[in-house]
Protein backbone atom coordinates (compact mmCIF):
# COMPACT_ATOMS: atom_id res chain seq x y z
CA UNK A 1 0.00 0.00 0.00
CA UNK A 2 2.56 2.61 0.96
CA UNK A 3 5.39 2.68 -1.49
CA UNK A 4 8.62 4.18 -0.38
CA UNK A 5 9.39 7.15 -2.54
CA UNK A 6 12.52 9.22 -2.36
CA UNK A 7 10.67 12.32 -1.35
CA UNK A 8 11.80 14.99 0.99
CA UNK A 9 8.81 15.01 3.29
CA UNK A 10 8.85 12.40 5.99
CA UNK A 11 5.21 12.87 6.88
CA UNK A 12 3.90 11.70 3.53
CA UNK A 13 3.32 8.13 4.57
CA UNK A 14 -0.41 8.40 3.98
CA UNK A 15 -0.06 9.25 0.29
CA UNK A 16 -1.55 6.64 -2.02
CA UNK A 17 0.92 4.87 -4.26
CA UNK A 18 -0.46 6.15 -7.56
CA UNK A 19 1.42 9.23 -8.71
CA UNK A 20 3.19 10.68 -11.71
CA UNK A 21 6.92 10.29 -11.31
CA UNK A 22 7.73 13.51 -13.12
CA UNK A 23 7.17 15.75 -10.12
CA UNK A 24 8.98 13.76 -7.51
CA UNK A 25 10.94 16.61 -6.03
CA UNK A 26 8.17 19.16 -5.61
CA UNK A 27 5.97 19.83 -2.63
CA UNK A 28 3.22 17.40 -1.89
CA UNK A 29 0.62 19.96 -3.00
CA UNK A 30 1.65 19.58 -6.63
CA UNK A 31 1.45 15.85 -6.25
CA UNK A 32 -2.11 16.02 -5.04
CA UNK A 33 -3.18 18.23 -7.91
CA UNK A 34 -1.65 16.13 -10.66
CA UNK A 35 -3.03 12.84 -9.49
CA UNK A 36 -6.37 13.29 -11.15
CA UNK A 37 -6.32 14.80 -14.61
CA UNK A 38 -8.79 17.59 -15.19
CA UNK A 39 -8.49 17.79 -18.96
CA UNK A 40 -8.84 15.24 -21.73
CA UNK A 41 -5.74 13.33 -22.72
CA UNK A 42 -4.86 10.36 -24.88
CA UNK A 43 -2.58 7.85 -23.26
CA UNK A 44 -2.32 4.35 -21.97
CA UNK A 45 0.39 4.54 -19.36
CA UNK A 46 -0.52 4.30 -15.72
CA UNK A 47 -4.27 4.67 -16.16
CA UNK A 48 -6.19 3.67 -13.06
CA UNK A 49 -9.63 2.32 -13.82
CA UNK A 50 -12.29 2.24 -11.11
CA UNK A 51 -10.58 -0.22 -8.78
CA UNK A 52 -7.26 -0.06 -7.06
CA UNK A 53 -5.79 -3.16 -8.66
CA UNK A 54 -6.92 -2.23 -12.16
CA UNK A 55 -4.12 -0.21 -13.75
CA UNK A 56 -3.58 -0.01 -17.48
CA UNK A 57 0.05 0.13 -18.56
CA UNK A 58 0.29 -1.16 -22.10
CA UNK A 59 -1.52 -0.64 -25.37
CA UNK A 60 -2.86 -4.18 -25.25
CA UNK A 61 -4.41 -3.60 -21.84
CA UNK A 62 -5.92 -0.36 -23.09
CA UNK A 63 -7.45 -2.20 -26.04
CA UNK A 64 -8.94 -4.74 -23.66
CA UNK A 65 -10.28 -1.98 -21.43
CA UNK A 66 -11.75 -0.24 -24.49
CA UNK A 67 -13.66 -3.36 -25.43
CA UNK A 68 -14.83 -3.95 -21.88
CA UNK A 69 -16.07 -0.37 -21.45
CA UNK A 70 -17.73 -0.52 -24.88
CA UNK A 71 -19.59 -3.67 -23.89
CA UNK A 72 -20.55 -2.19 -20.53
CA UNK A 73 -22.08 0.88 -22.18
CA UNK A 74 -23.92 -1.35 -24.67
CA UNK A 75 -25.23 -3.51 -21.85
CA UNK A 76 -26.43 -0.39 -20.04
CA UNK A 77 -28.54 0.72 -23.00
CA UNK A 78 -29.94 -2.77 -23.36
CA UNK A 79 -30.81 -2.87 -19.68
CA UNK A 80 -32.75 0.36 -20.00
CA UNK A 81 -34.82 -0.97 -22.89
CA UNK A 82 -35.36 -4.30 -21.17
CA UNK A 83 -36.67 -2.56 -18.07
CA UNK A 84 -39.04 -0.53 -20.19
CA UNK A 85 -40.38 -3.64 -21.88
CA UNK A 86 -40.83 -5.46 -18.60
CA UNK A 87 -42.67 -2.50 -17.16
CA UNK A 88 -45.08 -2.40 -20.06
CA UNK A 89 -45.77 -6.09 -19.85
CA UNK A 90 -46.48 -6.03 -16.16
CA UNK A 91 -48.83 -3.08 -16.05
CA UNK A 92 -51.63 -4.72 -14.15
CA UNK A 93 -54.34 -2.37 -13.12
CA UNK A 94 -55.80 0.81 -14.46
CA UNK A 95 -57.33 3.00 -11.82
CA UNK A 96 -59.77 5.74 -12.59
CA UNK A 97 -60.02 8.59 -10.14
CA UNK A 98 -62.85 11.01 -10.68
CA UNK A 99 -63.11 14.33 -8.99
CA UNK A 100 -65.50 17.23 -9.45
CA UNK A 101 -64.04 20.48 -10.65
CA UNK A 102 -65.79 23.81 -11.21
CA UNK A 103 -66.70 24.42 -14.84
CA UNK A 104 -66.91 27.65 -16.83
CA UNK A 105 -70.49 28.69 -16.08
CA UNK A 106 -70.64 27.65 -12.50
CA UNK A 107 -71.40 24.09 -13.47
CA UNK A 108 -69.63 21.13 -11.94
CA UNK A 109 -67.56 18.97 -14.28
CA UNK A 110 -66.15 15.55 -13.52
CA UNK A 111 -62.46 15.26 -14.22
CA UNK A 112 -61.23 11.72 -14.58
CA UNK A 113 -57.63 10.70 -14.09
CA UNK A 114 -56.36 7.42 -15.37
CA UNK A 115 -53.40 5.87 -13.61
CA UNK A 116 -51.65 2.66 -14.38
CA UNK A 117 -49.86 0.98 -11.56
CA UNK A 118 -48.05 -2.01 -10.24
CA UNK A 119 -48.53 -3.79 -6.97
CA UNK A 120 -45.76 -3.27 -4.48
CA UNK A 121 -45.06 -6.83 -3.40
CA UNK A 122 -45.43 -8.43 -6.79
CA UNK A 123 -42.59 -10.20 -8.51
CA UNK A 124 -42.40 -7.79 -11.47
CA UNK A 125 -41.91 -4.87 -9.13
CA UNK A 126 -39.19 -6.65 -7.17
CA UNK A 127 -37.48 -7.54 -10.43
CA UNK A 128 -37.72 -3.92 -11.56
CA UNK A 129 -36.15 -2.84 -8.29
CA UNK A 130 -33.22 -5.21 -8.67
CA UNK A 131 -32.70 -4.10 -12.25
CA UNK A 132 -32.93 -0.50 -11.12
CA UNK A 133 -30.14 -1.02 -8.62
CA UNK A 134 -27.99 -2.63 -11.30
CA UNK A 135 -28.79 0.25 -13.66
CA UNK A 136 -27.82 2.88 -11.09
CA UNK A 137 -24.55 1.12 -10.28
CA UNK A 138 -23.61 0.75 -13.95
CA UNK A 139 -24.51 4.35 -14.71
CA UNK A 140 -22.25 5.55 -11.88
CA UNK A 141 -19.47 3.26 -13.12
CA UNK A 142 -19.78 4.78 -16.58
CA UNK A 143 -19.67 8.25 -15.05
CA UNK A 144 -16.53 7.37 -13.11
CA UNK A 145 -14.93 5.91 -16.24
CA UNK A 146 -15.68 9.12 -18.11
CA UNK A 147 -14.20 11.00 -15.18
CA UNK A 148 -10.78 9.44 -15.81
CA UNK A 149 -10.63 11.97 -18.66
CA UNK A 150 -8.87 9.34 -20.77
CA UNK A 151 -9.75 9.97 -24.41
CA UNK A 152 -9.84 6.31 -25.44
CA UNK A 153 -12.12 5.29 -22.58
CA UNK A 154 -14.46 8.24 -23.14
CA UNK A 155 -14.77 7.35 -26.81
CA UNK A 156 -15.51 3.78 -25.75
CA UNK A 157 -18.35 4.97 -23.52
CA UNK A 158 -19.88 7.15 -26.23
CA UNK A 159 -19.51 4.54 -28.97
CA UNK A 160 -20.90 1.80 -26.76
CA UNK A 161 -23.89 3.94 -25.83
CA UNK A 162 -24.54 4.71 -29.48
CA UNK A 163 -24.23 1.11 -30.62
CA UNK A 164 -26.38 -0.13 -27.76
CA UNK A 165 -29.04 2.44 -28.51
CA UNK A 166 -28.97 1.52 -32.19
CA UNK A 167 -29.26 -2.20 -31.58
CA UNK A 168 -31.75 -2.26 -28.73
CA UNK A 169 -33.92 0.78 -29.16
CA UNK A 170 -35.69 -0.22 -32.31
CA UNK A 171 -38.73 -1.35 -30.43
CA UNK A 172 -38.97 1.61 -28.13
CA UNK A 173 -42.49 2.84 -27.87
CA UNK A 174 -42.44 5.40 -25.10
CA UNK A 175 -41.85 8.70 -26.82
CA UNK A 176 -40.36 10.79 -24.10
CA UNK A 177 -39.25 10.12 -20.55
CA UNK A 178 -39.13 13.49 -18.85
CA UNK A 179 -37.27 12.08 -15.87
CA UNK A 180 -34.31 10.98 -17.94
CA UNK A 181 -31.37 13.28 -17.43
CA UNK A 182 -27.94 11.74 -17.54
CA UNK A 183 -29.34 8.36 -18.33
CA UNK B 1 -8.64 19.09 -6.16
CA UNK B 2 -10.81 21.23 -3.91
CA UNK B 3 -13.99 19.39 -3.09
CA UNK B 4 -16.22 22.39 -2.45
CA UNK B 5 -17.76 25.13 -4.54
CA UNK B 6 -15.69 28.26 -4.92
CA UNK B 7 -16.20 31.58 -6.66
CA UNK B 8 -13.20 32.08 -8.87
CA UNK B 9 -12.21 33.65 -12.17
CA UNK B 10 -9.69 30.93 -12.91
CA UNK B 11 -10.62 27.50 -14.13
CA UNK B 12 -9.52 24.93 -16.66
CA UNK B 13 -12.48 23.35 -18.39
CA UNK B 14 -12.41 19.98 -20.12
CA UNK B 15 -9.51 20.64 -22.47
CA UNK B 16 -5.97 21.90 -22.02
CA UNK B 17 -6.51 24.93 -24.19
CA UNK B 18 -9.64 26.04 -22.36
CA UNK B 19 -8.08 27.83 -19.45
CA UNK B 20 -9.75 30.92 -18.06
CA UNK B 21 -7.91 33.67 -16.23
CA UNK B 22 -10.06 36.78 -16.38
CA UNK B 23 -13.63 37.88 -15.67
CA UNK B 24 -14.32 38.31 -19.39
CA UNK B 25 -13.05 34.85 -20.09
CA UNK B 26 -15.17 33.49 -17.27
CA UNK B 27 -18.28 35.26 -18.57
CA UNK B 28 -17.64 33.84 -22.03
CA UNK B 29 -17.09 30.36 -20.63
CA UNK B 30 -20.30 30.53 -18.64
CA UNK B 31 -22.11 31.54 -21.82
CA UNK B 32 -20.64 28.60 -23.72
CA UNK B 33 -21.62 26.19 -20.95
CA UNK B 34 -25.10 27.70 -20.90
CA UNK B 35 -25.47 27.12 -24.63
CA UNK B 36 -24.21 23.58 -24.13
CA UNK B 37 -26.96 22.93 -21.59
CA UNK B 38 -29.55 24.43 -23.93
CA UNK B 39 -28.22 22.12 -26.64
CA UNK B 40 -28.59 19.15 -24.32
CA UNK B 41 -32.25 19.82 -23.66
CA UNK B 42 -32.95 20.41 -27.36
CA UNK B 43 -31.27 17.12 -28.24
CA UNK B 44 -33.64 15.34 -25.91
CA UNK B 45 -36.64 16.94 -27.59
CA UNK B 46 -35.19 16.26 -31.02
CA UNK B 47 -34.78 12.59 -30.22
CA UNK B 48 -38.38 12.36 -29.03
CA UNK B 49 -39.65 14.00 -32.20
CA UNK B 50 -37.62 11.66 -34.39
CA UNK B 51 -38.99 8.71 -32.47
CA UNK B 52 -42.50 10.03 -33.00
CA UNK B 53 -41.82 10.25 -36.72
CA UNK B 54 -40.35 6.77 -36.78
CA UNK B 55 -43.39 5.34 -35.06
CA UNK B 56 -45.68 7.14 -37.46
CA UNK B 57 -43.76 5.61 -40.31
CA UNK B 58 -44.66 2.23 -38.91
CA UNK B 59 -48.20 3.49 -38.19
CA UNK B 60 -47.91 2.36 -34.61
CA UNK B 61 -50.02 4.70 -32.48
CA UNK B 62 -47.88 6.45 -29.90
CA UNK B 63 -49.03 6.83 -26.30
CA UNK B 64 -49.85 10.47 -26.99
CA UNK B 65 -52.18 9.52 -29.82
CA UNK B 66 -53.78 6.81 -27.72
CA UNK B 67 -54.53 9.31 -24.98
CA UNK B 68 -55.94 11.73 -27.53
CA UNK B 69 -58.14 9.00 -28.96
CA UNK B 70 -59.40 8.04 -25.53
CA UNK B 71 -60.16 11.64 -24.70
CA UNK B 72 -62.03 12.22 -27.91
CA UNK B 73 -64.22 9.29 -26.97
CA UNK B 74 -64.75 8.31 -30.57
CA UNK B 75 -63.31 5.51 -32.56
CA UNK B 76 -63.52 7.45 -35.77
CA UNK B 77 -61.17 7.55 -38.66
CA UNK B 78 -57.53 7.21 -37.99
CA UNK B 79 -56.06 10.04 -39.95
CA UNK B 80 -52.42 9.11 -39.56
CA UNK B 81 -50.37 9.32 -42.71
CA UNK B 82 -49.45 5.74 -43.35
CA UNK B 83 -46.14 5.64 -45.11
CA UNK B 84 -44.63 2.24 -44.59
CA UNK B 85 -41.17 2.94 -45.84
CA UNK B 86 -38.39 0.93 -44.20
CA UNK B 87 -35.79 3.35 -45.49
CA UNK B 88 -37.47 6.31 -43.81
CA UNK B 89 -37.75 4.37 -40.60
CA UNK B 90 -34.10 3.40 -40.79
CA UNK B 91 -33.08 7.00 -41.36
CA UNK B 92 -35.16 8.10 -38.40
CA UNK B 93 -33.60 5.42 -36.23
CA UNK B 94 -30.08 6.27 -37.38
CA UNK B 95 -30.74 9.93 -36.70
CA UNK B 96 -31.94 9.05 -33.22
CA UNK B 97 -28.76 7.05 -32.63
CA UNK B 98 -26.56 9.98 -33.63
CA UNK B 99 -28.57 12.27 -31.39
CA UNK B 100 -28.22 9.74 -28.60
CA UNK B 101 -24.42 9.70 -28.89
CA UNK B 102 -24.44 13.50 -28.91
CA UNK B 103 -26.67 13.50 -25.84
CA UNK B 104 -24.37 11.12 -23.97
CA UNK B 105 -21.26 13.14 -24.81
CA UNK B 106 -22.82 16.54 -24.03
CA UNK B 107 -24.28 15.16 -20.80
CA UNK B 108 -20.90 13.92 -19.67
CA UNK B 109 -19.25 17.19 -20.65
CA UNK B 110 -21.74 19.05 -18.49
CA UNK B 111 -21.03 16.70 -15.60
CA UNK B 112 -17.30 17.28 -15.96
CA UNK B 113 -17.86 21.04 -16.12
CA UNK B 114 -19.78 20.95 -12.85
CA UNK B 115 -16.98 18.81 -11.43
CA UNK B 116 -14.66 21.79 -11.77
CA UNK B 117 -16.50 22.99 -8.65
CA UNK B 118 -16.57 26.53 -10.00
CA UNK B 119 -19.80 28.18 -8.87
CA UNK B 120 -20.19 30.39 -11.95
CA UNK B 121 -19.95 27.38 -14.24
CA UNK B 122 -22.45 25.55 -12.08
CA UNK B 123 -24.88 28.46 -12.38
CA UNK B 124 -24.36 28.37 -16.13
CA UNK B 125 -25.28 24.70 -16.28
CA UNK B 126 -28.37 25.13 -14.13
CA UNK B 127 -29.59 28.23 -15.97
CA UNK B 128 -28.87 26.67 -19.33
CA UNK B 129 -30.88 23.58 -18.41
CA UNK B 130 -33.77 25.77 -17.35
CA UNK B 131 -33.67 27.94 -20.46
CA UNK B 132 -33.25 24.91 -22.68
CA UNK B 133 -36.20 23.15 -21.10
CA UNK B 134 -38.29 26.30 -21.38
CA UNK B 135 -37.51 26.75 -25.06
CA UNK B 136 -37.49 23.16 -26.24
CA UNK B 137 -40.24 21.25 -24.48
CA UNK B 138 -43.19 23.13 -25.99
CA UNK B 139 -41.90 21.90 -29.34
CA UNK B 140 -42.59 18.35 -28.19
CA UNK B 141 -46.33 18.48 -28.63
CA UNK B 142 -46.29 20.55 -31.77
CA UNK B 143 -46.70 17.65 -34.20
Amino acid sequence: MGMNMDMSGGDNSTMPPHHHPTTSSDHSHDHMMMMMPMTFYFGFKDVELLFSGLVINTAGEMAGAFVAVFLLAMFYEGLKIAREGLLRKSQVSIRYNSMPVPGPNGTILMETHKTVGQQMLSFPHLLQTVLHIIQVVISYFLMLIFMTYNGYLCIAVAAGAGTGYFLFSWKKAVVVDITEHCH
Amino acid sequence: MAMHFIFSDEVVLLFDFWSVHSPTGMALSVLVILLLAVLYESIKVGKARLLHQALMNLSIPTSQQLIEEADQDSSSSDSLPVSRSPLRWFLCHFGQTLLHVAQVVVGYFMMLAVMSYNTWIFFGVVLGSGVGYYLAYPLLSMT
